[in-house]
């Protein structure tokens, strides 16, 4: 064994080392592919851990270390809870929060801040970082600004966001002016933190909560706690660091879906270590027959030529490591740390370098270029000596079984059907890699199928019998020639089809859910939602402006029914006609009389188990509590004898806005069961002769003229909206185009460097064509013959191993991933577009491939043995 | 047809092939090439049929210049009138032996696919595997065959088409004596038969005796 290893190592110092740099291109190459492969996978993985570690340190940083936090499920809660929390036997601190998601004004910027409402007084013990620090310069005035009333202290991002001693938030509709008195050591997004009794005035929320911090007696049992609080049913108990784990959780199958796409190059990196190491072989086919002749083993071939493979992949994950780290640092500093999932929006985060994944995602490129280098290294193990001596090469492999390919299809096909493990789909993603190896495995029996057919055909025309022929005959040099191919275009269609099928169905979905002219709001997300909004009488006013025909309002509010998981949104809209104005999957249920109705997205039913024609209690708990709320001071019995409201799913829709569950609700009901009257979007359906510009130019001045502040106003016509949400969809997927484009470049490479290899060790043949009166045109002719009838086999191959895998990752790695699905559709002409391509350059890469042979004087070729 | 080589010279960068080599083949006649390793054989070979060029003089073959036509005319030319014989087979691998000795008249064929023509191509490839001893080996593969077979199958191959001019190198070098007699057995007889003119280069006094007429190749000239 050690004997074998040192035989290698010495016959790579002077046997391989000599091809390496006497081809240092070729080699490169494959080094560079494995480099980017590692490189993308690597930087992916420092990018979001960086971001996600930031983000957990900026959530620890805002809700402090404190043992549990009682929370509102929607909104807030009573204060009154408060005193009897904080004077618990059991309780050592207890620190009242009120959080408020809203906007800030300045220089004419609409900038997004969380208000953090704290009491300075007992949140030192549990958050220091919201702490108060007025500034110096502010004088002994300002020593007790941290208990005045407007007035903010600003962490570092919202100081850089907004500059001068005042600025202004919204509230409603209207703009409140504040003073900024110093600053806070809150890292993360831009953040304000003032007395809590001032931001409840200053927002309408006098006497209410967001949460209650607790630090705990020793001894004492939260979980008990919590019970002898006898804690309202609008209050839940969540441990810390729940904020973090529920992004964490969330974004797990983003990231892994971002990082199996990394690795996709990764894939196509082994692919041209295994083109290149097969040309490599190829050529030096002769040299190792006769170390063969010699006394080189059949194993000692095998581990020379796999050592090459792995020195390449060594080479190349060391590279990719090292550019990973690079690119990583670049992305962080130039893009923050979001990758476009909107999961760490507004964090910038520092790179965070981990030696365990660097070690781990080298290993993997090393692995790759391993598994590249296997088929090249067993050709070298079995070539028959003597044979290729005499330049026969190898005999052609008998009939082999296609029942491993058919056993890993069957088996892909049944992982498809398998659930996600811990919210990623690990079942799915081993699916597709069965189903391209199952495919590409099942090639040889293809091609058989295919040009057996063919063969009678063409036997009495001398250039296709020969490309065909030499097909059927050599199938499995064939198969492995277009696996490259077959491997790329699979990829490509399966990318295609998918982005196509999302682009078709949010296409679809935006026809249903954007169906009036122009759309109006204030917030811009639903974390502002209870703060920015427009006032009833707004909406009155808007729908009397001349041009407008009717206008229909949303209000949009977050509900915390799980402490596990984020905030939902619940949607009250109007809902005369679901079936018309949902993007329902499905028809709607009639609702059982007594129930109300509600409408759930598809991640509800996923994460929830919302499932149509069930009631969903837990919509019905956070009612319950909103109702009892509502009617705080009034006598007990009156509160206990109202019932709670059941609610009825009666059909489930498409949101493809929402990932973390939306539930839409008729107005009238939500509005019934919560009082709240609030309206945060409008829509607003046009009168036929109405000029749109103009009634834009009336709401803007409505708005100024009932509030002040036209510039809280957002306003966008349906053609907007609509051309801007399919901007944003191609732009975050155009990288999958290039993907696709690099993909094809090297499988196209592989069948470059397959043709030069099959040409080099075929030129006796032509030379004995060249002798029998063939031109040098016509045996071109040949080779780009046989390069058509190899790559039309693989487009074939490809494209139906694409649609397989496309069929995966549309109804199975989307839907787990994210919790929403899409109708397939295929663009059929788009394909057959990009299969055409791929064949016209195949055989024009063979063709290029053959005049490096076919351009020398034939007679060299056969003259060796004269 | 008559081939002529009318004072050839070929020379590698300094070093001179052959010198002054003129020679006339008669139509149907025999002619054995004997020389030393090294002297230029093969590559006079490749000169008589266009595949190799050549210094000064001329090459004629049934009064056509050889040195006036183009590379594509010159593979016209040989897949008419020429067959070759190799002393490595060099038959097409993945093609079976039917279609190898059918190789020319594919070729040479109009690429149509009457049944005539084929019934006729199928025919003549069956007589020549016939009258090589291959009789009923046309569905086998190459590497199904020994060597003396495969040498047998190019040379149906090199007569197949009926080439007026028949080149073989060496063809008997690859094979033990008793083979080498059965395989110049049925070369001469086949070239006899079509009536094609035979250059034969070769290293074996057995096989050079067979011929009509032995011309000594060296680095003066040629000599017979």
């Amino acid at each position: 064994m050690v004997t074998s290893l040192r035989l290698v190592l010495r016959l790579l110092r002077q046997f391989s080392w000599r091809e390496l740099t006497h081809h240092p291109w070729r080699n490169a190459a494959a080094v560079v592919a494995v480099m980017l492969g590692v490189a993308l996978a690597f930087s992916t993985h420092l990018i979001n851990a960086s971001a996600l570690s930031e983000f957990s340190q900026a959530v620890r940083a805002v809700n402090g270390q404190p043992d549990l936090e009682l929370r509102a499920v929607q909104g807030t809660f009573d204060e009154t809870v408060y005193a009897r929390v904080a004077t618990h036997p059991g309780v050592a601190l207890a620190s009242p929060v009120l959080e408020v998601g809203t906007y800030a004004v300045s220089n004419g910027q609409r900038v997004p801040l969380k208000v953090v409402g704290i009491d300075a007084l007992s949140v030192a013990g549990i958050a220091p970082t919201l702490m108060p620090v007025a500034e110096a310069s502010s004088g002994d005035d300002n020593r007790f600004a941290l208990f005045a009333p407007n007035t903010v202290f600003l962490n570092a991002a919202a100081r850089q966001a907004l500059s001068g001693s005042t600025l202004q938030l919204q509230s409603g509709l209207t703009l409140q002016t504040v003073a900024v008195a110093g600053r806070v050591s809150t890292p993360g997004a831009a953040l304000a933190v003032m007395d809590i009794g001032a931001a409840q005035d200053l927002f309408g929320k006098g006497g209410q909560l967001s949460r209650i911090d607790v630090k705990l007696q020793p001894g004492t049992n939260a979980q008990g706690l919590a019970a002898k609080l006898e804690l309202p049913a609008n209050i839940t108990l969540t441990a810390p660091g729940d904020d973090a784990q529920r992004v964490s959780n969330l974004s797990r199958a983003y990231r892994v879906n971002l990082t199996v796409l990394a690795l996709v190059a990764l894939f196509t990196g082994a692919f041209l270590v295994f083109s290149v190491l097969s040309l490599s072989v190829a050529k030096r086919a002769q040299q190792l027959a006769l170390l063969a002749v010699l006394g080189l083993t059949g194993r000692e071939r095998l581990g020379l030529v796999l050592a090459e493979s792995l020195l390449l992949g060594l080479a190349g994950s060391t590279l990719g490591v090292a550019l990973g780290t690079g690119l990583a640092a670049l992305a962080l500093r130039l893009l923050g740390g979001d990758l476009g999932g909107g999961y760490f929006a507004g964090v910038a985060p520092a790179l965070q370098f981990d030696g365990a994944a660097a070690l781990l995602y080298g290993a993997l490129g090393v692995a790759a270029a391993g598994v590249g280098g296997w088929w090249p290294a067993r050709a070298a193990q079995q070539l028959p000596p003597a044979q290729t001596l005499k330049g026969l090469g190898a005999a052609q492999a008998g009939r082999r079984s296609h029942l491993l390919s058919i056993v890993l299809i069957a088996a892909g096909a049944i992982a498809a059907l398998a659930p996600p493990v811990f919210g990623i789909p690990l079942a799915a993603y081993v699916s597709v890699a069965m189903l391209l190896v199952g495919g590409i495995t099942a090639l040889p029996w293809g091609v058989s199928v295919l040009y057996d057919r063919i063969a009678p055909f063409v036997s009495n025309r001398l250039l296709p019998l020969l490309a065909v022929e030499r097909a059927r005959r050599v199938r499995e040099s064939a198969a492995v020639a277009v696996s490259g191919v077959v491997a790329s275009l699979s990829l490509a269609v399966a990318l295609t089809v998918m982005v196509a099928s999302f682009r078709d169905s949010v296409t679809q979905w935006l026809d249903v859910v954007l169906p009036a002219d122009l759309y109006v709001r204030t917030a811009l997300g639903t974390s502002a939602a209870d703060t920015a909004y427009f006032p009833a009488a707004f909406v009155t006013s808007l729908a009397a402006l001349p041009g407008v025909d009717r206008v229909t309002s949303v209000r949009t509010t977050q509900v915390l029914l799980d402490a596990n998981q984020p905030a939902i949104a619940l949607i009250a809209r109007p809902l005369d006609d679901p079936a018309k104005t949902l993007p329902l999957v499905g028809n709607p249920l009639p609702v059982p009389p007594g129930q109300i109705g509600i409408y759930v997205s598809e991640a509800m039913v996923d994460l929830y188990a919302a499932r149509p024609g069930t009631v969903f209690e837990p919509l019905s708990r956070a009612f319950g509590a909103l109702a009892r709320a509502k009617l705080a001071g009034t006598a007990t019995e009156i509160i206990a004898s109202q019932p709670a409201a059941m609610f009825f799913v009666a059909g489930v829709w498409r949101d493809y806005a929402r990932q973390f569950g939306s539930i839409a609700i008729a107005q009238r009901d939500f509005e019934r069961l919560s009082g709240d009257r609030r309206v945060n979007d409008l829509a607003v359906f046009l009168q036929s002769s109405a000029i749109e510009a103009d009634v834009q130019n009336a709401i803007r001045a409505l708005a100024e003229q009932q509030s002040g502040a036209a510039g809280l106003v957002e306003l966008a016509s349906v053609r907007q909206i609509r051309a801007t949400s399919l901007n944003i969809f191609d732009r975050s997927f155009a990288v999958t185009y290039w993907l696709q484009g690099v993909a094809i470049a090297i499988g196209l490479f592989g069948v470059a460097a397959s043709f030069s290899a099959q040409v080099l060790a075929r030129r006796k043949e032509f030379g004995l064509l060249a002798h029998l009166g063939l031109t040098r045109r016509q045996i071109l002719t040949v080779v780009a013959g046989e390069g058509a009838a190899w790559t039309v086999i693989g487009a074939i191959a490809g494209v139906a191993l694409g649609l397989a895998v496309s069929v995966v990752l549309v109804h199975v790695v989307n839907p787990q991933s994210f919790h929403w699905t899409m109708d397939l559709r295929v663009p059929w002409a788009r394909l057959a577009a990009l299969c055409g391509a791929v064949v016209l350059a195949g055989t024009a890469t063979a063709w290029l491939a053959g005049r490096a042979a076919a351009g020398r004087d034939a007679v060299l070729a056969v003259k060796e043995d004269w | 047809m008559t081939l002529e080589l009318d004072n050839l010279s070929k020379r590698y960068a300094d070093t001179p092939v052959f010198s002054h080599v003129s020679l006339r083949v008669a139509p149907g006649e025999f002619v054995a090439i004997v020389g030393q390793s090294g002297v230029g054989k093969s590559t006079l070979l490749n000169c008589m049929a266009g595949l190799d060029s050549w210094d000064t003089g001329r090459v004629r073959l049934g009064g056509v210049d050889l040195g006036t036509l183009s590379d594509d005319q010159r593979a016209l030319l040989r897949r008419q009138h020429v067959g070759f014989v190799f002393q490595a087979f060099h038959v097409l691998p993945h093609l079976d032996v039917a279609q190898n000795v059918a190789l020319p008249l594919l070729l040479l064929g109009q690429h149509n696919d009457e049944r005539d023509e084929r019934d006729n191509r199928d025919n003549r490839v069956r007589a020549m595997l016939d009258a090589v001893g291959l009789t009923g080996l046309g569905a086998r593969l190459p590497q199904q065959l020994s060597g003396g077979q495969l040498q047998r199958v190019a040379i149906a191959r090199a007569l197949v088409h009926r080439p007026r001019l028949l080149l073989a190198d060496e063809p008997t070098g690859n094979l033990d004596p008793t083979t080498a007699g059965v395989v110049m057995d049925a070369l001469i007889a086949q070239t006899r038969e079509h009536g094609a003119s035979l250059v034969l280069v070769t290293h074996s006094e057995a096989a050079a005796a067979r011929a009509d007429r032995v011309l000594h190749l060296s680095s003066d000239g040629i000599t017979g």
